[in-house]
């Protein structure tokens, strides 16, 4: 693999992270992270609408008109997540928690991650990367999801996947790390921890 | 080639959306089955929840076969009435009323401008004689509906099971996650007669100086999740009271016989 590819792969998920770097997808990243389930079905939807649409787009880039490039990117993105909410619904394993994200589901459309990296990679890149650029992306954009999840599920339910871990012990759940901006809160902290590692993203 | 002239951008826009459509719509047609399977085990576990036969996690640890089959071994009577509690028609074949035919019954029951008919109310009744019948009204984000099942007496409930389409997780999410809500049903008296047939409220029934309940028909509501509370306390009149008059007729025939 070369490195530019590798490139692709790896800076989305730390470096260029779509959460906490570019600031995209913050709305989700508050209303899906209360249960780790939630957070995981939504983290593979994203990853699959994002790297799908990608190849889609990048597959049609020279035949697109310019002047309606963004109506095509929403209908093939629109198509994608229509896909995976009637796919969500259909299985006997995801349908409660389908029910669960209920619309958050249909608003992956709305993610400015989705329809950002397809204007600003797919469009000027072959498929292959364009595809790894969308799930590397999707990835990024659930890392996130997981870390806050982690510890919205964990104090706020005391529990994580639903199992018990902290109930037992006497632990009373925490109502405010339910509530979305306690999300904003954990979010806040991540990108102060990532701006104190990577300090060229430090203002001068 | 020109991608930019109008013709070429008309055109290759129509292609598109058109092929986009007819993608969407057969995949729609072919999931449909599967989707209304897991609808229906979905309603027929919220039932069996609140008749009290298992929780609803381990009922969906089941899967739909099962649940099917546990419900065809253990119904006993579903059919329809009317306001007045008449029986209507039986209801055949697994034909347990979805939430969206809920929601027709629930603008019945109302009246209004959404009315479309003669109010038709589901009554289930299981073989460990407990009486399942269905609520249906507006939460804070959108619909919530449940179960709520009566004990031979008709009037002690056995059991409650609440769903919702979009209440918040944590708080109005509540009616339908936290086991501890659902349980407070179990023992309280519904109130036929009364227009209060069942009430949530803060902090519950007041208690005498034993710390027993002084009131049979109240239930604690959801702290942050007033809204919710309220709506679900709607929901449970306005259903209760329609099927008052069949669980007054049911009970005072008893009488009758004492």
């Amino acid at each position: 693999m070369d490195a530019k590819l590798k490139e692709t792969i790896l800076n989305p998920i730390f470096k260029g992270n779509p959460i906490t770097v570019l600031v995209l997808g913050i709305c989700s990243s508050l209303a899906v992270t209360v249960t780790l389930k939630g957070a995981l079905v939504m983290t593979l939807s994203v990853i699959v609408v994002c790297g799908i649409s990608s190849l889609i787009l990048s597959l049609l880039r020279n035949t697109i008109p310019g002047r309606v490039r963004i109506i095509v990117q929403l209908v093939v993105v629109a198509m994608m997540v229509i896909l995976v909410d009637q796919v969500l619904k259909s299985f006997e394993a995801t349908y409660a928690i389908d029910k669960q994200l209920s619309v958050y589901i249909g608003l992956i459309i709305t993610n400015c991650i989705v329809m950002g990296r397809i204007e600003a990679f797919a469009l000027g890149n072959k498929p292959w990367p364009s595809f790894l650029d969308g799930v590397a992306n999707g990835a990024g954009y659930g890392l996130i999801l997981l870390i806050v999840a982690f510890f919205r599920e964990l104090l706020g339910s005391g529990t994580l996947f639903g199992f018990d871990v902290l109930n037992r012990f006497g632990y009373v759940p925490n109502n405010l790390v339910i509530l979305p901006p306690f999300a904003l809160i954990l979010l806040g902290c991540i990108v102060w921890v990532q701006r104190g590692i990577q300090k060229d993203l430090q203002e001068k | 080639m020109n991608t930019n002239n109008n013709v070429y951008t008309v055109i290759y826009t129509t292609v598109i959306v058109v092929l986009v459509a007819a993608l969407l719509a057969f995949v729609s047609q072919s999931l449909k089955a599967k989707q209304e399977a897991n609808e229906k085990a979905d309603t027929i576990s919220q039932m069996l929840t609140a008749a009290g036969y298992a929780t609803k996690a381990d009922l969906e640890k089941l899967g739909n076969t099962a649940v099917l089959a546990k419900y065809d071994e253990e119904i006993d009577e579903a059919f329809v009435i009317d306001l007045n509690g008449k029986k209507l028609r039986e209801l055949e074949g697994n034909d347990v009323y979805s939430p969206k035919q809920l929601k027709r019954q629930n603008y019945n029951i109302k009246g209004g401008p959404n009315k479309t008919g003669e109010p038709e109310i589901p009554v289930f009744i299981f073989k460990n004689g407990r009486t399942v019948v269905p609520i249906y009204g507006a939460g804070l984000w959108g619909p919530i509906w449940g179960y709520i099942s009566f004990n031979p007496d008709h009037a002690t409930m056995g059991g409650a099971y609440f769903d919702h389409e979009s209440e918040t997780a944590g708080l109005g999410a509540k009616i339908k996650d936290d086991p501890s809500f659902q349980a407070e049903f179990v023992g309280e008296k519904a109130h036929f007669a009364d227009a209060n047939v069942i009430e949530i409220v803060k902090g519950g029934a007041p208690k005498d100086a034993q710390g027993k309940s002084v009131v049979d028909n109240k239930i604690d509501a959801i702290t942050g999740a007033t809204m919710t509370s309220n709506g679900l306390d709607a929901a449970i009149d306005t259903w209760l009271a329609a099927y008052a008059k069949y669980f007054l007729g049911l009970t005072k025939c008893e009488c009758e016989e004492d």
